[in-house]
């Protein structure tokens, strides 16, 4: 079992084995089950994850309740075929993916929380753009969760996870975080470069607060995905063209969690700050609470 | 003890959305009670602190604790309209947003009170992120558990028996058993057993042969 980035990475080269590899041992350790019954779990989960992604993209998409969020994914998709992108065509997959996702839990569907429900969407969308990209086989993806869940494992443990005790930065952040630890796994990088990567896609969304309009989990939830996989992506390429950050992984997560603990609560998750409070915030919140909310009649 | 100790804890749960934290970690709170409950309860009400009281609406938290409350998991579309199902059951169902900080000292903080007849069950449990709670301070068979809050558990009442020697030697040989406590109240006995990790089903089935009375809190 490992406690940090660093003694995960030091184990997989001891090891000479991937990241991937260390958490299916640790995890057959932990729970005492069949490598295989840990593969059938993970294939589960896999394919929650894909059937979400096709609802999200197909005919009009979906929409929330709410009716705030919903159809973009479809959006992005049409614009992806008829346009010259500015991002590159492959690239906008990912955020679609990711925004397919988060469109579906917003409406209240089926979805894998990855590491939350709020951040969905950010490691599906890197893995299902790597999968076409880098042509990964089944097997392959499921070792990509598998490397994600090491990470976050991690990242939950000595900091946190949920946007009420750290802000987005601990939802988005982690989840972007272990999505680029796997991309760089899944192109052939070495353990050490998985953990650079993991260290700059997380430095770069320090400081994200969580502040949902209305206190649902849409605006800017869904579109904060979008920004999670192409910033796992940069740092996956980063780390793998041998950019390092001088400051570890580990000492990364733990200035997020000092960084979590010291945000205001109205930061984290209880709908009083940042975008929630702006006047077209409240006032989406007011036309919504006005009447009953629609998943409760 | 980690709180996070298996990568499904991570990669998971698969749930209906839209918050982990705030729809999925409070239907496990439910569960709680829902399995700590014995028959159906004539009152359900929810207190809410902190994040949970100011974004419960919007996060689905009700139909979800409510939901869970009544046994349903996180992936099952019944739990959209539990509200409904559970007053057609005649079951009385009240959310209370507490203003003074959580008893607890979580952001996401729920605690369930159940009547029926004599039977009363308080849980007070937090959600901390992707699914997962701890439950730090239960109401069960008239005593009042403070506990370290990290599941897995496993507690029974011992109301109508006493602690045999017999039990002592299982939860000190048992390997599955970190570590044991007993609570009193008055009459009242509830043995708490502090689990390493989630018992396999072969392992539910020993540790029920010596205590048919325990109920267990996977996490």
């Amino acid at each position: 079992m490992f406690n940090t980035i660093k003694e995960l990475v030091t184990q997989s080269q001891l090891q000479k084995q991937p990241l991937w590899q260390t958490m299916l041992d640790s995890e057959q350790q932990a729970t005492k089950q069949q490598a295989s019954e840990i593969w059938q779990q993970m294939q589960a989960r896999y394919q929650v994850m894909k059937t979400a992604i096709e609802r999200g993209s197909q005919g009009k998409g979906v929409h929330s309740p709410t009716g705030l969020t919903g159809g973009e994914a479809v959006k992005l998709k049409n614009y992806r075929e008829t346009h010259q992108t500015l991002s590159g065509s492959t690239f906008l997959m990912a955020v679609q993916a990711a925004v397919a996702t988060n469109e579906v839990n917003a409406s209240m569907g089926v979805i894998c929380a990855t590491p939350t429900a709020g951040s969905s969407g950010t490691v599906p969308g890197v893995l299902f753009y790597l999968r076409d990209r880098l042509q990964l086989s089944q097997q392959q993806c499921l070792q990509f969760l598998l490397t994600t869940g090491a990470v976050g494992l991690v990242i939950a443990n000595n900091a946190m996870i949920a946007g009420a005790a750290g802000g987005c930065q601990a939802e988005v952040g982690s989840a972007a975080a272990m999505a680029a630890a796997a991309a760089v796994e899944a192109a052939g990088g070495t353990p050490q470069q998985s953990s650079e990567a993991i260290a700059i896609a997380l430095s770069n969304l320090l400081g994200l607060v969580c502040d949902p309009v209305a206190g649902l989990v849409e605006i800017p939830c869904v579109k904060r995905n979008a920004i999670g996989t192409t910033d796992a992506l940069v740092a996956a390429d980063m780390a793998l063209a041998g950019c390092t950050s001088k400051i570890p992984a580990d000492e990364v997560i733990a200035a997020m969690a000092d960084i979590g603990r010291q945000m205001p609560k109205q930061l984290r998750e209880t709908g009083l700050g940042g975008l929630a409070a702006t006047p077209t915030g409240k006032k989406i919140k007011m036309q919504i609470f006005g009447k009953k909310f629609p998943a409760d009649l | 003890m980690k709180q996070y100790q298996s990568v499904f804890d991570i990669i998971g749960p698969v749930m209906i959305g839209p918050s982990s934290s705030h729809t999925a970690g409070a239907l496990a709170i439910g569960q709680v009670a829902y399995k700590l409950f014995t028959g159906r309860p004539q009152k359900i009400t929810i207190h809410y602190y902190e994040s949970f009281a100011a974004t419960h609406q919007g996060h689905g938290t009700d139909f979800a604790i409510i939901a869970g409350s009544l046994g349903l998991n996180c992936n099952d579309q019944r739990i959209l309209t539990s509200i409904k199902a559970a007053q057609a059951a005649g079951i009385k169902v009240t959310f209370i947003e507490e203003k003074i900080p959580s008893p607890i000292g979580h952001p996401n903080t729920a605690l369930i009170k159940m009547v029926s007849g004599k039977q009363r069950l308080i849980v007070c449990g937090c959600s901390i992120g992707g699914g997962k709670i701890e439950v730090p301070q239960i109401e069960y068979a008239n005593c009042q558990l403070k506990l370290g809050g990290i599941l897995p558990i496993a507690l029974g009442s011992l109301q109508d028996v006493k602690f045999p020697s017999e039990y002592q030697k299982v939860l000190k040989t048992n390997s599955l058993v970190h570590s044991y406590a007993l609570f009193q109240q008055d009459a009242n006995q509830v043995l708490v057993i502090y689990l390493k990790r989630n018992p396999t089903i072969t392992e539910q089935h020993q540790l029920l042969k010596t205590f048919p009375k325990l109920i267990i809190l996977e996490g």
